[in-house]
């Protein structure tokens, strides 16, 4: 992946409570509002904004100040593809669906919002219908309609110049051959989305798609007026449908939002407008955000990447400061991949061997040790709807390798004494290439001998890692890489990662070049099982399979260390985005 | 691009050197320079340092016990991944204390960097050395329009972004290419950069002592006496140009030493786990403030490498040149 | 040099004539700066096997579809002919050029360096608005490198040979052989986290928002770089010093009876500095073009900060115009500085 905050959507799933419990924090209380009662942040405890709201508080007022180290790679919500982003950009823009404004496992709940209802499918599954509610106005008073949708599916799905974002859209609809409403200005070309009324939005696919709901929760869905589009300037004039609408843009360097008066709380369940006034400073230095922060003159890191090492070191040796934390899971996994078609790992065993030799703790303390991430032993992550934890490689009680397994595997692949091979990584993700370096030094224990072989992260994808003839090349037996899906179901998890029928010739993310038959049925009978428990079931199973093959070696399921200042209101984890909900938050003034 | 891979030679270059033999006076001279002799030994020994790091036998390192490249992710506080031990985990088995994330030894890897910060800053050196010098010698023998050809790619050379250059030149380099790969192949091209981007600074001095040289009796006199220019250039004139070449070298020396830590240091030197001090500077920059030995350690080591050949290079300049005194 | 300029004035016509040609002389450098920066950054790629869909690439989101990275390649023209790049590139530049958003164009007048291929914002806008804390830093350090490198070099120079020379020409080769990014990193662990007396590193704060915290926040910056200088200059200035008092003008100002301090500022000093003026010259235009490494240890959003940014994240427009801009300033600064002497030693415009 691109980009490391890239979004992924998360779900919390059995595992949930069991992390709660390793970091001391209360589990329970799923409830909005009640479950918080501290009025002031000092009586609120590490980890209780994961489970429910501390310093609930309806005043309003104020200016709520995020800042980010990095720029967006857009504001337009039909061109981004941030985490923090799809989390943030509902503060002006109302997708067809949402989820639920609630801490744990109910906020993984999809909750109608520019739309009345969910989607209703066709009997064969290939069309989906919704309908939008009355009466939804944008900042200038005019009404949303039904083509307003249609025409953002079209622009951010089907253009030269919007490619930030993904394209799901134009995957699954049925728009063989339609240029984009760049190129082709008449918009009843684009067949795949039917507007029968002014209410109403019919998509069409190529195949069913029990899933579809999530695509909809996507921010592409927000709808745009065809007249007011600027393409890539879009980004500064975003026609607003939710509580906030832009005042100011300046691109990579700050935004800011001001109240939309024409936003009704009548017709929407999930978002709060208590401040006046929300501030965002791109660009700031990583270490003075957390400064800031702690001195309470920022409220939010916008990225929800977590605090820096030094913070960290700070955090971790000051309970005060400890308890004005939360230690959420992201929606990445981090992980190596063997590649299937190098030898020596074209045999199981010599997998299997380095499964047993990796010490895992080691592997972890790159990403912050315990704080960072739980020690993983699944390809999916424990905040994905499906999760089933289980070991199919336990390697000691310490986790630090089971040395004699190993040998035992080395013998059975024909390598007793060992072999060479190379890790490739993204030599300017500090964090991966120590990673790497950790790997190494354990597989030097049972005489495999690893080089490391850093390539570019720009090109990681396209020419390297995701090139199947160039990692044959070299002979590029481990890459270490990370996932985290876009919607949080085993489905947006796996699919990319392990359909062996997704191995492509460049830009290629089943980088073991894993082609199961077994996984590939079972994904196929997944997206098309309409029933959600018998879905989540099947995601289980390939979850399973996926880790017989031993190709895919998971060494955390990252976890991040948030701040919340006192003088933030009704914060919560949303489990969908793992991190706060920015459309809740207020301000003590 | 702060000016300092230029101010070292800059500093020094200010003035032509008078290209008088080098001999017994130089060296008398030299002698009674503390500095430079401090520095001069300083210089031998981390050269000797850098050449036994690792060869033979595991080399000074083994001496050490731990390599460069061993984790001892025991030492270290698991929720922080800094050192557990005060002072950045200093022990006997680790003189220097360890890194923070994976424990790895900090004095083996200093060793282990001298031999990459050394071996570049001489191979670059000579890179240097032997573009400059030639066109130097060609601009200021033959004069006229060569003369301001090469003055002219002099100042072309001069007013390239060298550091920008650098990095995305480096940035660029595949892992494989011209029969090289790996490291072996990213010191080639470092070497090849910094070596190729700072011959001007040589050039010029040599251009000028050329010209100054060109008028003088001895060489008149060989003319006169019908000798070719190959033998005016090589065996008049070039041994008087020893001498000059010898202290900017010296000189330039540390400029590099500084060049290919500025590389490490942005992320385009060499590849790791091979040990740079650079390298190592960029990792200490997250830990700064939880473990601050991991920064003054190998900055430390820049500084005592670079100031040791600087104060061998102004004794050297000085003893062939006392006005510079 | 002053004190033994012949006499005579030049003619206007010959200080004309010697402009146009330095004029000449450096828009022809600009130009092959620009063809090389050009080559290095998009026909090494190309040289090394990398392919136009290769480098588009990088600037989609990250599930790009096939489409979605030709669509790039179109929208970035990165599959025309490198040579009708270059021209488009310099086109840019003499005439301005349109730029598409999608729905509508927009336009991008001279000089135009191009969109950003990563948040497609002109280049030439964000420079100058990055400009004012580059020239911050490097006028606010240059203050302090030339008045404390050049007192401490005269002085030097004055007590030749005593213990405080000693000491100020160790400390200013100390200067000389300490890389800046960890003289950065050590002052700001210990000034402004340890002892918390400035603040830490991404704190600057435009003069025009607050000249108070602005100050604050380039203290430590400015005493940090002007370190790396000033110990040069105080050497050059020592060395210039000693030159000169050993020259005979200097002889006979002294036989005349002269006050020392008389010989020292009017002639010693005089002299010493022509050479110091040069040399500052070429080192304010360097630092203009953006200070890398001091910008990116203090995080201030200057020149520097923007191209190592630019470089980490493979936006060649910016890179490109970055680079141009640095070496515009290092010309023009070769420029005034050959112009200024040719004025003061009329032996140069002959040459």
């Amino acid at each position: 992946m691109r980009k490391t905050n890239a979004l992924a959507l998360a779900a919390l799933g059995t595992a949930l409570t069991m992390g709660l419990a390793a970091c001391g924090g209360t589990a329970g209380g799923g409830n909005t509002g009640s479950g918080g009662g501290t009025g002031a942040a000092s009586g609120a405890k590490h980890n209780d904004a994961y489970t429910k709201v501390v310093n609930p508080s309806d005043a309003k007022g104020g200016t709520l100040k995020f800042a980010l180290s990095d720029e967006p790679d857009s504001m337009d919500p039909g061109n981004t593809y941030y985490a923090w982003n799809w989390n943030f950009s509902r503060l002006y823009a109302r997708p067809l669906m949402t989820y639920a404004a609630q801490p744990g496992e109910a906020g993984l709940k999809l909750v109608p919002d520019l739309a009345e209802g969910p989607g209703v499918a066709s009997e064969d599954g290939l069309t989906w219908t919704y309908k939008l509610k009355k009466g939804i106005k944008y900042d200038d008073g005019t009404e949303v309609k039904a083509a307003d949708v249609k025409y953002a599916i079209a622009r951010s799905n089907f253009t030269d110049e919007l490619t930030d974002g993904p394209k799901y859209f134009a995957q699954y609809l049925d728009a063989e051959g339609y240029k984009g409403p760049y190129k082709d200005k008449n918009l009843d070309n684009f067949k795949a989305v039917e507007t029968p009324d002014d209410y109403t939005v019919v998509f069409k696919l190529k195949e069913p798609f029990a899933e579809f709901d999530f695509l909809v929760a996507n921010p592409q869905s927000a709808p745009v007026p065809q007249a007011k589009d600027t393409g890539l300037d879009y980004e500064k004039t975003v026609a607003s449908t939710g509580p906030y609408k832009i005042e100011t843009h300046e691109v990579g360097k700050q935004f800011v939002l001001v109240k939309n008066e024409n936003w009704d709380p009548s017709t929407d369940t999930t978002r709060k407008q208590l401040p006046d006034r929300i501030e965002v400073q791109f660009k700031q230095n990583a270490e003075d955000i957390d400064k800031r922060l702690m001195a309470g003159q920022i409220h939010v890191d916008l990225a929800g990447t977590g605090v820096q090492t030094a913070a960290r070191g700070q955090i971790v040796g000051n309970p005060q400061l400890k308890d004005s934390t939360d230690n959420p899971y992201t929606p990445f996994n981090r992980y190596a991949m063997l590649s299937t078609k190098v030898a020596p790992f074209d045999n199981i065993d010599c997998r299997k061997a380095v499964q047993y030799a990796v010490d895992k703790v080691a592997t972890q303390l790159p990403w912050g040790g315990p704080l960072g991430g739980d020690i993983a032993t699944t390809a999916m992550t424990p905040t994905t709807v499906g999760y089933k934890q289980f070991d199919l490689y336990p390697n000691g009680a310490d986790k630090k390798g089971d040395l004699a397994k190993a040998k035992e595997h080395l013998a059975a692949c024909g390598q007793p004494n060992g072999f060479e091979t190379n890790i490739a990584v993204r030599g300017d993700r500090t964090k991966e290439v120590q990673v790497a370096e950790a790997l190494q030094a354990s597989l030097d224990r049972v005489g495999i001998k690893a080089s490391i072989k850093k390539y570019p992260s720009g090109d990681w994808s396209s020419q390297y890692a995701g090139k199947p003839d160039f990692v044959h090349q070299n002979k590029l037996g481990i890459m270490i890489a990370g996932w985290g899906s876009d919607w949080p179901s085993g489905f947006g998890f796996l699919s990319q990662i392990v359909d062996g029928r997704f191995i492509k010739a460049s830009g290629n993310y089943n980088m073991m070049e894993l082609d199961d038959k077994t996984i590939n049925e079972l994904l196929d009978k997944g997206i098309q099982t309409t029933d959600p428990a018998a879905r989540n079931e099947i995601w289980a199973q390939v979850d399973q399979k996926v880790m017989e093959s031993a190709a895919f070696l998971p060494f955390v399921y990252e976890k991040t260390l948030i701040f919340r200042p006192a003088s933030l209101t009704n914060v919560y984890v949303h489990p969908a985005y793992g991190m706060y909900d920015y459309t809740w938050l207020g301000v003590k003034q | 691009m702060e000016a300092q891979p230029e101010a070292v030679v800059q500093g020094a270059g200010g003035k032509a050197i008078e290209g008088r033999s080098l001999g017994q006076i130089a060296w008398t001279r030299l002698k009674r320079d503390k500095a430079a002799i401090a520095g001069a030994v300083v210089v031998v020994l981390l050269t000797l340092i850098a050449i036994f790091a690792e060869r033979p036998f595991g080399g000074l390192i083994a001496l050490f016990g731990d390599s460069p490249n061993t984790p001892n992710n025991d030492l270290l506080d698991p929720l922080t991944s800094v050192p557990l031990a005060d002072w950045g985990g200093i022990s006997l088995e680790h003189p220097l204390g360890v890194e923070p994330v994976n424990g790895r030894d900090i004095l083996a890897r200093i060793l282990s960097g001298a031999q990459i910060s050394l071996l570049v800053a001489f191979l670059a050196t000579l890179v240097s050395v032997a573009i400059g010098s030639l066109l130097g010698v060609v601009a200021g023998f033959f004069g006229g329009w060569v003369d301001m050809l090469i003055s002219r790619l002099m100042d072309i050379f001069l007013a390239f972004p060298l550091l920008l250059f650098a990095i995305a030149i480096v940035g660029a380099v595949p892992d494989q290419a011209l029969g090289l790969k790996g490291n072996a192949l990213r010191i080639a091209v470092i070497v090849f950069i910094i070596g190729f981007f700072n011959w001007p600074y040589i050039a010029r001095i040599v251009r000028g002592q050329t010209l100054s040289l060109r008028e003088r009796e001895f060489v008149d006199a060989a003319r006169s006496l019908g000798a070719s220019r190959r033998h005016i250039i090589f065996r008049e004139m070039f041994p008087n140009l020893v001498a000059p070449i010898l202290v900017y070298s010296t000189l330039l020396i540390p400029t590099n030493i500084l060049f290919e830590a500025a590389l490490s240091f942005l992320g385009v030197g060499v590849a790791e786990p091979q040990a740079s001090w650079g390298g190592m500077l960029t990792r200490a920059v997250d830990y700064y403030q939880l473990a601050p030995h991991f920064m003054l350690v190998p900055g430390l080591a820049i500084f005592i490498t670079v100031m040791a050949f600087n104060l061998l290079g102004d004794g050297l300049r000085d003893a062939l040149d006392p006005r510079a005194r | 040099m002053p004190g033994s300029d012949p006499p005579g004035h030049p003619g206007r016509t010959i200080v004309f004539a010697f402009i146009v040609r330095r004029v000449i002389a450096a828009v022809l450098m600009l130009v092959i700066v620009s063809v090389a920066t050009f080559a290095i950054f998009f026909l090494i790629p190309r040289a090394l096997g990398q392919t136009p869909e290769g480098m588009a690439a990088r600037y989609v989101g990250r599930d790009a579809t096939p489409e979605a990275i030709q669509g790039a390649v179109r929208r970035l023209h990165l599959d025309d002919p490198l040579i009708v790049q270059y021209g488009r590139f310099a086109q840019g530049i003499v005439m301005g050029q349109d730029y598409s958003l999608g729905p509508r164009k927009a336009e991008c007048p001279a000089p135009c360096f191009g969109f950003s291929f990563n948040n497609n914002q002109p280049v030439w806008p964000t420079l100058l608005d990055r400009l004012p804390a580059t020239v911050s830093l490097a006028i606010g350090a240059s203050v302090i490198w030339v008045v404390g490198g050049v007192s401490i070099g005269v002085i030097s120079a004055l007590r030749r040979g005593t213990a405080l020379d000693r000491a100020a020409m160790t400390v200013a080769l100390a200067g000389v052989s300490l890389p800046i990014y960890f003289t950065g990193l050590v002052s700001l662990a210990l000034f402004a986290y340890t002892l918390g007396i400035f603040p830490g590193g991404g704190s600057y704060t435009p003069f025009t928002e607050n000249p108070v915290m602005w100050f604050q926040s380039l203290v430590l910056p400015w005493i940090t770089l002007a370190f790396l200088y000033a110990a040069t200059y105080a050497r050059l200035t020592r060395a210039g010093m000693l030159e000169t008092m050993g020259e005979d003008y200097i002889r006979t100002a002294r036989a005349k009876g002269l006050k020392e301090r008389t010989v020292v500022t009017k002639h010693a000093l005089r002299a010493t500095l022509t050479p110091i003026l040069t040399i500052f010259g070429l080192d304010l235009g360097l630092l203009l073009g953006g200070a890398v490494l001091t910008e990116s240890t203090f995080s201030i959003p200057g020149i520097g900060k923007l191209v190592i940014d630019a470089i980490r994240g493979n936006d060649l427009p910016v890179v490109l115009g970055v680079t141009m801009f640095a070496a515009f300033f290092i010309v023009l600064a070769n420029f005034i500085v050959d112009v200024l002497y040719a004025v003061v030693d009329p032996r140069v415009r002959l040459s």
